[in-house]
């Protein structure tokens, strides 16, 4: 980059001269996370040219004010209006209102309330035999063998698509990798995902779709008309799996891994498995499944006082905004009775806030309430491993063992 | 500070100081009122916080209705009354002080 737009900019947004993809950051985001907020109310990264936020107040504005910084270019780094890009865009998540708010409101009745009550029961019954399972065992891996399974086994029934694990796995490292930059990470979760890739391009199609899911009804609803474009179905059945099967997992796992860690947290819990939930919450807090998304300024438009460039990338850090001693008071201490629904952004806010949300907190609930009440203690049985994904903060392995009531 | 008056679905009634700009739901939330749920925490993603506003009068001077609210009110646990607000939308004024609300049986 040349010395005067350096100088220019100096003047606007403070530059951070670090890599937000870097490996080790990806596995341990807490000090740039800070750098970020405390570099000022946005700041500009250099190595990509790109806009980063990490104050909660300012990472709330970005996401909701879709006039000024829009959806349109794509939620990762590259600007997906540009000739030579070959993602399939998101027609609801990379888009914006009114066109956003008609795709939306369809989308709404499936995913209601009354939707996701009826699937409730199943999720818990699930649980039940996967916990007794567990507790069994003993010892086990909180991703693998909870996370993972538990997702798996009642996710792909809700949305009515069959995901076996090592397809959906290598795709979601690959998509999730291909929305930052052209890396090391990136190129070899290209790779992996290549056996994969036909299945991909299949799956989420009206063949195969199961009865009474969420994709029965989108491809219904396209029969009667209710979409205002031709192919919605599919698309949006493409990002309900999309969103909702990685992010799920992720913080299934934070959970588990946040609860082994503070055990007092734990036993709230245990006396009283309705709060499980509280602890899935405030793990999204401190551990949000996604490291970034972003926006693209429109035009030139300035936030809290800076002037933005038109047409560039902002990266909305959403770990740096749940840990903002501005918003949080202790905000690295894990307190489930905070009740910090709604107060994080580990599901967005604005237009684009998480669809899949209830779906994703009665899975947990599910989940870590039919654990919760088997189980004493959960203990760490050997050092959590973070896994590198470009757009996600995910955990590879986390020991547990599990102490039987 | 506002208050507002909860009749609980045993009849039974809790007068709820509110500040200006917090929500109703936040509030009884925070007070442990177990009538009202509000498992998402405001994003209008649950309707666990249904709430049927007695007096008209009252309700002309609640926040607009958005059409997500307006929406997710379809899909209540208690069917929708013309009244019906989605609590975590009623955003404490001056001019609210004294309203008197239903909450909704059952929310889940
Ligand atoms: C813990 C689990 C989850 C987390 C952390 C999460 C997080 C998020 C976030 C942060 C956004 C907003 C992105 C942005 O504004 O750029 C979002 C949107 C979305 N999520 Fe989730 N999500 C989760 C589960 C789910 C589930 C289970 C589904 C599907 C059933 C889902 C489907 C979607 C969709 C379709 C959008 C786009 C909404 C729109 O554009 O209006 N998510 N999610």
């Amino acid at each position: 980059m040349s010395q005067a737009v350096m100088e220019s900019d100096r003047n606007q947004a403070p530059v951070l001269d670090i890599d937000p993809y870097d490996t080790e950051v990806l596995r341990s985001p807490y000090a740039f996370q800070e750098r970020l907020r405390e570099a000022g109310p946005i700041a500009l990264i250099p190595k990509y040219d790109v806009y980063a936020v990490g104050r909660y107040e300012e990472c709330a504005t970005v996401l909701k004010d879709h006039e000024a910084f829009t959806a349109k270019g794509g939620i990762g780094i590259q600007d997906i209006r540009q000739p030579g890009d070959f993602r399939v865009p998101n027609r609801m998540l990379e888009n914006d209102p009114p066109g956003h708010t008609e795709i939306r409101s369809v989308l709404n009745r499936y995913l209601s309330p009354i939707a996701i009550r009826k699937m409730k029961e199943k999720f818990e019954e699930r649980a039940a035999v996967l916990a007794d399972e567990l507790v069994e065992k003993g010892e086990v891996d909180g991703v693998a063998d909870i996370a993972e399974t538990y997702i798996l086994d009642v996710f792909p029934d809700a949305v009515g698509i069959d995901l076996p694990r090592p397809n959906i796995l290598a795709i979601g490292e690959m998509r999730f990798n291909q929305s930052g930059p052209q890396n090391e990470l990136y190129e070899q979760a290209m790779q992996k995902a290549q056996p994969y890739l036909d299945w991909f391009e299949h799956s989420c199609q009206r063949e195969g779709v199961r009865p009474e899911s969420i994709a029965h009804a989108l491809f219904e609803a396209e029969d009667r008309g209710e979409f205002p474009e031709a192919g919605l179905a599919s698309n949006m059945t493409r990002s309900l799996v999309g969103g909702g099967a990685d992010s799920t997992m992720a913080g299934v796992g934070h959970s588990l891994c946040k609860l082994a860690e503070n055990p007092g947290q734990y036993d709230l819990i245990h006396a009283d498995p309705k709060k499980a939930g509280l602890a899935f919450e405030e793990a999204l807090r401190l551990e949000p499944s996604f490291h970034v998304s972003y926006r693209t300024t429109y035009g030139e438009v300035e936030l809290s006082g800076v002037k933005l460039r038109p047409d560039t990338k902002v990266g909305v850090y959403f770990g740096a905004a749940n840990r903002d001693p501005r918003k949080f008071e202790n905000p690295d201490d894990f307190i489930i009775e905070r009740r910090s629904a709604g107060t994080h952004l580990g599901f967005g806010i604005g237009a684009h806030i998480c669809i899949g949300q209830m779906i994703a907190r009665a899975e947990a609930a599910a989940i870590l309430g039919a654990l919760a009440r088997r189980v004493k203690r959960i203990e760490l049985a050997g050092e959590p491993v973070y896994k590198p994904i470009n757009q996600m903060r995910m955990l590879q392995n986390l020991p547990l063992r599990l102490v039987a009531a | 500070m506002p208050k507002v008056t909860l009749i609980n679905p045993d009849d039974s009634r809790i007068d709820l100081d509110v500040e200006v700009g917090d929500s109703i739901m936040r509030a009884a939330t925070a007070a442990g009122i177990e009538g009202i749920v509000g498992d998402c925490g405001g994003g209008m993603s649950c309707a666990t916080c249904h709430v049927v506003v007695l007096d008209d009068a009252y309700l002309a001077k609640t926040p607009e209705m958005s059409l997500t609210e307006d929406q997710m009110l379809d899909f209540t646990a208690m069917e929708r009354e013309p009244n019906s607000r989605l609590s975590c939308q009623l955003v404490m004024s001056e001019e609210m002080d004294g309203m008197v609300v239903r909450v909704a049986d059952p929310q889940l």
